[in-house]
């Protein structure tokens, strides 16, 4: 399987279903002030102790929980939010794989199997997809 | 052969009869027993399995979403539980006393008392789920995977996509030569089944053998063959594959303990019950419940 994840969205080459506020996070140097004007959650990071790192957008969060609810037919209105585990949901290992497919597809991201086999919440994918996104 | 009904009282609300014994397999055998979760209605029979629970298991159940979610995963800790129990090994005659670990790459194994002069038996089991069957494989000695799938199944992307992303270019060589799309699903699920099931017997997590790293070969009898080694069809592991029920897929991957004359492989010798702890057990092996689609198999 191909290893290479996507490069920063900062290429203009890149697919175009990285949404246009993603790209302009991505572009800065730095996501550890909040950016002003937009509705999603400001990014965290510190430095040392705690290590609070990179809590995903809401956007990003709510585009896997779509994603989710799809692959395992669940009502529009479940309440699935970050904490919700695939496995509590109804995922079988084939559903986890096919998520994974459909967050590759939506982000334009490979993930790798180390990877895919640590995610297991909502909260943790949208976290992983971030990664991959801002390399 | 017949098949061995033990039908008790539905009173449940005293306590549970005691499970019907079996003897542990041979080093040969394989044992499958399995529950149909829609079999299963009573709900003092369900308050009964979710007591034969430690607190953190019976926690897990009831963090799963709705209620077919909650039964299917306590018929599982049921079935592989009480099936355990049946072996009566050292008098563990209760399966609320079993303790289950996880070896180092998560994979569950029995965690047996270490007392003076009990030397625990290399008993090896696997257990697959899905909303409509709950599976559980046992052997003596020989690592074991097993995974159920309906028969039905099918994947929200196509399946090709699918195969070329996730499988290797000789199973998607496989799957586009099938022309009818309703026996390239089964086909696809099938697969995965196998592949599945091999990487459970292996034990070592599904990051370690990736489903693009490994072929499973299914033409004249089930192999398995590495990338990384693709001149010898790895022989350390045999496969199964049986149609239950006309409805479900059950794959079996085992690791291979002898062979015949000139390293030709024995078939696997398959012993398969239906079960609703505590209540009944049918000894389906032989009957067209349980039919061999693929693999050497031989039931019992």
């Amino acid at each position: 399987m191909a290893s290479i994840t996507r490069a920063s969205v900062s290429m203009p080459s890149l697919s175009t279903s990285v949404n246009q506020s993603q790209r302009r996070i991505s572009g800065m140097n730095s996501v550890s002030f909040p950016v002003s004007g937009r509705s999603m959650i400001p990014s965290l990071r510190l430095q040392r102790g705690l290590q609070v790192c990179c809590a995903a957008k809401q956007e990003t969060v709510d585009k896997v929980v779509a994603i989710v609810k799809k692959q395992l037919a669940l009502p529009a209105d479940a309440a699935v939010n970050g904490e919700s585990k695939f496995a509590a949901l109804g995922a079988d290992s084939l559903d986890t794989v096919e998520i994974v497919m459909g967050l590759e597809e939506e982000f334009d991201i490979t993930v790798e199997e180390e990877s895919a086999q640590s995610i297991t919440t909502v909260q943790e994918a949208a976290d992983m997809i971030e990664k991959l996104v801002e390399k | 052969m017949n098949p061995h009904y033990c039908c008790l009282s539905r009173n449940f609300s005293a306590a549970l009869p005691p499970l019907l014994p079996v003897q542990l397999p041979s080093r040969m055998e394989t044992h499958l027993w399995y529950v149909v979760p829609d079999e299963v209605k009573s709900a003092p029979l369900l308050s009964k399995y979710m007591e034969l629970l430690p607190q953190y298991e019976r926690d897990h159940v009831l963090g799963f979403r709705g209620d077919q979610l909650q039964k299917s995963a306590l018929l599982a800790r049921t079935l592989v539980r009480t099936t355990i129990a049946r072996y009566q090994v050292d008098d563990h005659l209760d399966p609320r006393s079993l303790r289950f670990k996880r070896n180092i790459h998560g994979k569950p194994e029995v965690e047996w008392e270490t007392k003076d002069g009990f030397c625990p038996p290399p008993l090896q089991f696997n257990i697959s789920h899905t909303s409509s069957l709950v599976a559980c494989g046992v052997t003596m000695n020989s690592l074991i995977g097993i995974d159920v799938e309906e028969k039905r199944r099918r994947t929200k992307n196509n399946i090709l996509a699918f195969a070329k992303r996730y499988f290797t270019a000789h199973e998607v060589e496989h799957l586009n030569a099938i022309p009818d799309s309703e026996l390239q699903q089964q086909e696809f699920i099938k697969l995965w089944t196998l592949k599945e099931a091999y990487v459970k017997a292996l034990g070592k997590g599904f990051s370690s053998s990736p489903f693009n790293t490994f072929t499973i070969r299914a033409s004249s009898g089930i192999a398995v063959e590495t990338l990384d080694s693709p001149q010898n069809l790895t022989n350390n592991w045999q496969f199964a594959l049986l149609e239950l029920m006309g409805s479900h897929y059950v794959a079996i991957c085992l690791e291979r303990q002898e062979t015949g004359g000139a390293g030709k492989a024995l078939p696997i010798k398959l012993t398969a019950r239906k079960t609703i702890p505590f209540v009944e057990d049918e000894l389906v092996s032989g009957t067209n419940a349980v039919v061999t689609i693929g693999g050497s198999v031989t039931q019992f």
